[in-house]
């Protein structure tokens, strides 16, 4: 079973064989949680919402019709955090950057990723989702153009522009 | 190139996805410009802050909670499976569905044949009591009792059109008949067989040897509805015979009046 493609395996589970998700839970689950987490932040949310990802992917197999089973699984997750920062209505506040716990944060190795992660929560989710597709998940662009449903070009231009802010206010941070 | 244009292709040089040319024109800037200098260091230093952010581990447990949720799912569909099984499959639908329509194809089937039979049956039966009422009729024509023979005639106005062997039955009974009843019953019987020539001739007979004025009268009536000209003859001799009554002889003129 750990030989077959992704696609072959998701065929099986499609035609009811389940165990088959499990070789692509331990093939995808941390990639996804990752995903979560750049987004997110918080590791019971994120581990809810990876769990959630292969509910719903075991729940609507019979609607995956081939093509590349990254591409559908994480379209799947991302469905997941617009609801879940649909639900939450607005961004973060202010108020609650600065609540993100100090402790967790002293204890990264490198305070300058420490520091990324705090600027992140600053984005607004769209150039935050985009700057996690393309450089923590390090998707290509065509791939997360097909994703989001738009053209390449699109998401190179979004992807710049998200970048420049992020820049932006990670040295603002740096000088404070 | 200008610090903008500079700006823009700081990611793709970081990423080495600049042309020789690009390359050359990007660097000649840099070195004159520390404010762009300075943005690459930025930018150097972001790309490395993000390569250096390592993998998030999810917390151990999360393939317990996994293992869970697959076995739920298998008990569901299992159940699910076995659920399908007490309905009627695809193919008992399909084999009661045909059962169904053969039963109605032979009911039809039957049912078509049946009428078809009733029809010829009904024909047959038909053809069977009219046969009976003409052998009846005839045997009747020669019974004793005159009224029975009246009756007889009577039964003749019942079949649409009599055989040739009826209505010479009847005819025999116009000229023959001893009853005068009898004999006027058979002339309005066959009065509504105008066309036939067969009953003309009998009529143009009874003329010459029926000596009763009633008789008489229904027979001048018919032959000159009837336009016979072969009648004409036989009613002038009338005129000629004393022992006719005037009022025969009166209608024979009408007659006459009608035929000429």
């Amino acid at each position: 079973m750990e030989n077959l493609t992704d696609e072959e395996l998701m065929a099986a589970v499609s035609s009811d064989n389940l165990d088959c998700m499990r070789v692509l839970y331990d093939r995808y689950h941390k990639w996804i949680y990752n995903f979560f987490m750049q987004l997110i932040q918080d590791k019971d949310t994120s581990a809810d919402l990876t769990q959630s990802t292969f509910y719903k992917a075991i729940k609507y197999r019979k609607s995956y019709k081939g093509g590349k089973f990254d591409s559908w699984i994480f379209k799947i997750a991302r469905n997941l955090s617009s609801d879940y920062f649909n639900g939450r209505k607005s961004n973060l506040s202010q108020e609650e950057i600065r609540n993100i716990p100090e402790n967790e944060t002293k204890q990264e190795i490198d305070e300058e990723v420490a520091k990324l992660r705090l600027v992140m929560q600053k984005l607004a989710p769209e150039d935050r989702e985009v700057l996690v597709m393309s450089r923590f998940q390090e998707m290509k662009y065509s791939q997360i153009a097909e994703i989001l449903g738009t053209t390449e070009n699109a998401i190179k231009i979004k992807a710049h522009r998200a970048l420049k802010k992020l820049k932006k206010l990670f040295f603002e941070s740096v000088e404070i | 190139m200008n610090c903008k244009g500079t700006e823009l292709k700081i990611m793709a040089y970081l990423e080495g996805n600049l042309s020789d040319k690009e390359l050359q024109e990007f660097e000649r800037h840099l070195s004159q410009c520390d404010s762009c200098k300075n943005k690459l260091r930025q930018s150097k230093l972001l790309l490395k802050t993000i390569n250096n952010t390592e993998p998030f581990e999810p917390e151990i447990g999360h393939k317990i909670s996994f293992e869970k949720m697959l076995a739920e799912e298998k008990r569901l569909l299992i159940k699910g499976n076995s659920q399908k099984t007490t309905f009627i499959s695809w193919k008992t639908a399909f084999q009661v569905a045909a059962s169904i329509v053969l039963l109605l194809a032979g009911y039809l089937y039957g049912e078509h044949n049946g009428k078809m039979g009733a029809q010829v049956q009904i024909t047959s039966l038909e053809k069977q009591t009219g046969t009976l009422k003409t052998e009846m009729t005839l045997a009747m024509l020669h019974n004793r009792s005159a009224s029975k023979r009246i009756q007889a005639v009577g039964y003749s106005e019942e079949m649409k059109m009599p055989e040739n062997q009826v209505l010479q039955a009847i005819i025999e009974r116009l000229l023959n008949d001893e009853n005068v009843n009898v004999r006027l019953a058979a002339a309005e019987a066959l009065s509504r067989f105008q066309q036939k020539t067969l009953v003309k001739n009998a009529f143009i007979s009874a003329l010459e040897t029926e000596k009763n004025p009633d008789i008489q009268i229904a027979v001048i009536q018919f032959l000159a509805n009837v336009k016979d000209k072969r009648a004409i003859a036989p009613m002038k001799r009338l005129l000629d015979k004393p022992q006719v009554p005037g009022y025969v002889k009166l209608q024979v003129h009408d007659g006459l009046a009608q035929l000429l």
